[in-house]
């Protein structure tokens, strides 16, 4: 319990109450206060990546020792990562110890399979947008019809062809822009921001424990 | 007569020729200070403005002993900068307008650029100097020093321990006063997914967004996926949670977990539906959406900070005939998501979502405090943009960042 | 066919070909820079007029988003290297490194630019915000070494930079939250100094007040930014041929917006007679 909760609680606030501290404090102490934790903030970060690693194995390999359905995916992912794994330990012939290598089986994979594989996915939201603009941009009300004439401007001006068909619609594009697109993100941001106050002073003071896990206490 | 017109002509010339002498010869009278609100390391030094001297330099010298040797710390073109170029450190006003500054953190030597050391009394001149005269003041001195405060934040400081201490009052009286929140559709729409859920026999889909657990939008989402898995525990509707973060996974199966317990419906819990679907942002998505048209749920509920494959999601979602609530406050996604999803909840919503279907004190409470903030920032705006339109600006000066 | 129900798979065949088929002809519309581009392009001019200049360029996109964000890249250290501004690259994403390293190859090449003097790749660092705020404080102790091993003291040109102040400008492509959620809040407001930014379309609109506020010297937002980038520069690249295919496929993705209205005009109007 005390490690499970109340220690937790005291470190949210003890390390939430010196970063908030830093920010009014100059002087050198409070900086190297700031390097220390930065510093073992990209520790943790660097930490986290085996523990994603950790975590998605594990989740293939249950799936396949139970054969669940689609378990020959899960073989996929598995032998790729080995696969790639190899190649980097590998690093055209330079051995883990050196720095990464330019040329060389893991570059070939990364470019040709990674960097296709995930620009096609970023791709198809070209053709998910279009069946959507189509299906929902419609003259329902006053208010869609809004949207719908400034999602047209916006379209068409951004793109080369607008100032090729006139003017008006590129100085449009910016317009809508620089001003109701402008106001529309700060009033969210401010807003956004007075939550992440909220949210933060209650983790600090232990009245938010949901990142812990579990319900009420 | 020839003598009177010598002289005459001799007392025009002085009288038109002494203020060029004077100006470009004039030694500034310079003072210097510690830097204030810094980390230390640096001296101010301060000299007058003289107006039409725009082409007068100044040169700032500075040595450790006051019998020198002084070295070149710093060269300010006439049109240096004002005190009131600084506000933060400075403040504004007449003086500040009149009064031109260089700061000084190191001075070149015949071994390179050295720093200025902390508590140590350095010796500063200023010279002015024009075409290739030069005149030097007299001789000041000063301590570098770190500081411990930043008093140019302080208005910083001030606001957010307002705010602070509004929202923590906040909480504190939501604990004896129940707490109004107007309707948010999109979190009616909750129950109603579900019982479409129970009523179809098919599961429920929660989908968290891509951010880490100590995200405000992340814990927002998992604080609704616990009322969810009350819910579907309830009413014993098979719930799949799909994660994107290891930690939010393991929150979110110790949230689940708590949930069914609550309900008394520990033996209906399986941790295995509660699993990590991809690392990488379109594996996630695939995968989810693989999982959508598979397994068909019922309904889809999309909680978090999504990015691109928002669309994805929503879109894929859509064409399964599922029922989709989604809640983000990701600027950008929002509109993908009011296209395609039958309940969107925008920005702040999805906070208040939290609050809304727990009902808790401090969810509200806090919830409250945030809309007082709002309302402060708000008057703070309409006021502040009219009086500097009036010519009065202390409202934007006062809320000035430093 | 219903006008007002199209399957989405027709309106999927005219995208493709709406894509496709202006990418394999060669002809183009006139491109004009938008004030957020022309200020970074300034921006960089105004470097280049500086005493040994030098430019900060954080990778921050990943593989998902190279066809956006590669032609930005390219465009811009093609502009630092002809202006001979020193470039110093390193990596916030943990995808970029190898993104970087082609860009940066292929463009110190085309300019005869020489590692370690002209230009250095510092490689990747986790922790998101963090390694900003140690290069504020001490850039040597954020990036001892650069991705061949080698401490950045001793290569020429970061062997003078103490932190990011010494930068003349930094610049981050972004594909993520780097822009608004890493660089301004923790470099930005707390060492002020010169930063501007390139980032996915999806992205620019967000943005928008950190440009209004001057927190962001300039802008290039998606292919498009990239293209007037190009044109600036008088170098059409990729972005400039993909202006071809994202013209036309707005125009069919509006004719179809336009198509789905009148349908659902003329049945509104059936209903009511």
């Amino acid at each position: 319990m005390f490690l499970t909760r109340t220690m937790p609680t005291l470190l949210a606030f003890l390390f939430g109450a010196v970063a908030v501290m830093i920010y009014y404090v100059p002087h050198t102490v409070a900086q190297e206060i700031e390097r220390e934790l930065s510093l073992w903030l990209r520790i943790l970060y660097a930490f986290a990546y085996f523990l994603g690693l950790y975590s998605i194995l594990n989740l293939h390999w249950t799936r396949i020792s139970r054969r669940e359905g689609g378990w020959a995916y899960s073989g996929v992912a598995i032998a790729s990562f080995l696969v790639m794994f190899f190649f980097v330990v590998y690093n055209d012939g330079a051995g883990p110890f050196a720095p990464q290598a330019t040329a060389g089986g893991y570059q070939w994979m990364f470019t040709y399979i990674h960097v296709a594989c995930s620009s096609t996915m970023f791709s198809m939201l070209a053709f998910y947008i279009a069946s959507a603009a189509y299906r929902t941009f419609r003259a329902r009300s006053s208010d869609a019809a809004i949207l719908l004439v400034a999602a047209i401007i916006l379209m068409v001006g951004r793109v080369p062809v607008g100032r090729a068909i006139s003017e008006f619609f590129p100085e449009a594009a910016a317009w809508l822009m620089e001003v109701p697109n402008l106001a529309a993100k700060r009033g969210i941001v401010l807003g956004v921001s007075l939550g992440a106050i909220a949210t933060s002073l209650r983790i600090i003071f232990g009245i938010e424990r949901s990142y812990l896990g579990g319900g009420e206490e | 007569m020839q003598w009177r017109a010598n002289r005459i002509v001799t007392l025009l010339g002085v009288a038109v020729l002494l203020p060029v002498v004077l100006s470009a010869q004039a030694p500034p009278r310079a003072s210097a200070f510690d830097t204030p609100n810094d980390a230390g390391g640096s001296i101010t030094v301060t000299w007058p403005r003289v107006d039409g001297n725009e082409t007068t330099n100044h040169l700032v010298y500075i040595a450790t002993a006051e019998s020198g040797p002084y070295n070149l710390a710093a060269e300010v073109e006439g049109k240096g900068a004002v005190l009131s170029d600084d506000p933060g450190n400075y403040g504004r006003g007449p003086e500040q307008d009149a009064t031109h500054f260089v700061h000084v953190s190191d001075f070149t030597t015949a071994d390179g650029r050295q720093p200025l050391d902390n508590d140590v009394t350095y010796f500063i001149r200023v010279a002015a100097t024009r075409d290739g005269m030069e005149a030097r003041g007299a001789i000041t001195s000063a301590m570098a020093k770190a500081n411990f405060i930043n008093w140019a934040k302080m208005n910083n400081f001030i606001i957010g321990t307002a705010l602070s201490l509004i929202i923590l009052l906040s909480i504190s009286l939501a604990r004896r006063k129940d707490m109004f929140i107007r309707r948010i559709a999109g979190l009616e729409a909750i129950d109603e997914a579900l019982g479409r859920a129970t009523e179809m026999g098919k599961a429920v889909l929660f989908v968290h967004g891509l951010r880490e657990m100590d995200k405000i939008s992340t814990i927002a989402a998992v604080n609704i996926l616990g009322q969810v898995a009350r819910k579907t525990a309830q009413y014993d509707t098979l719930l799949k949670v799909t994660s994107y973060d290891p930690v939010v996974m393991s929150v979110s199966q110790e949230t689940v977990k708590e949930a069914y317990l609550e309900v008394g419906r520990p033996d209906a819990y399986n941790e295995d539906n509660i699993f990590v679907a991809g690392t990488d942002q379109f594996s996630y998505a695939a995968a989810v959406e693989g999982m959508m048209v598979r397994e068909r749920p019922a309904a889809h509920i999309m909680m978090g900070y999504f990015y691109a494959e928002s669309l994805l999601l929503a879109e894929t979602g859509s064409q399964t005939g599922a029922i989709q609530i989604a809640g983000t406050d990701a600027f950008t996604q929002l509109p993908f998501f009011v296209t395609t999803c039958d309940y969107t909840l925008m920005g702040e919503e999805l906070y208040a979502a939290s609050a809304y279907l727990s009902r808790e004190p401090r969810m509200l409470g806090s919830l409250k405090g945030q809309d007082i903030g709002k309302a402060f920032l708000i008057a703070a705006l309409l006021l502040g943009s009219l009086l500097a339109t009036a010519g009065m600006p202390f409202i934007t000066h006062a809320l000035a960042a430093h | 066919m219903d006008l007002l129900n199209i399957d989405r798979r027709i309106i999927f065949v005219f995208v493709f070909i709406g894509v496709a088929i202006p990418l394999m002809l060669d002809f183009s519309f006139p491109i004009k820079a938008t004030e957020p581009v022309q200020r970074v392009f300034d921006e960089f001019e105004r470097v280049a007029a500086e005493e040994e200049p030098v430019v900060l360029v954080s990778f921050s996109y990943g593989a998902s988003t190279v066809p956006e964000m590669q032609p930005m890249a390219l465009a811009i250290l093609r502009h630092a290297f002809s202006r001979d501004i020193k470039v110093v690259a390193i990596c916030l994403w943990p995808e970029a490194p190898g993104l970087a390293q082609q860009a940066l190859a292929q463009v110190a090449s085309e300019y005869g630019k020489e590692y370690g003097t002209d230009y250095a790749f510092l490689g990747y660092k986790p922790g998101l915000w963090a390694p900003i705020i140690n290069m504020g404080q001490d850039f040597h102790d954020a990036w001892p070494r650069d991705a061949r091993g080698t401490l950045v003291g001793d290569i020429p040109v970061t062997s003078a930079i103490r932190d990011l102040n010494d930068f003349n400008l930094v610049f981050d492509l972004a594909a993520g939250d780097s822009i608004e959620f890493w660089w301004i809040p923790f470099g930005v407001e707390k060492y002020k100094f010169a930063f501007s930014g390139g980032c996915t379309a999806v992205m620019a609109p967000d943005l928008y007040p950190f440009l209004q506020s001057d927190q962001l010297r300039g802008m290039i937002g998606g292919l498009a930014g990239a293209a007037e980038y190009e044109h600036l520069m008088e170098i059409p690249g990729s972005a400039t041929a993909g202006m071809r295919a994202q013209s036309v496929t707005h125009l069919i993705i509006v004719a179809f917006i336009l198509l789905g209205n009148a349908a659902y005009f003329a049945s509104r109007r059936k209903v009511t007679a």
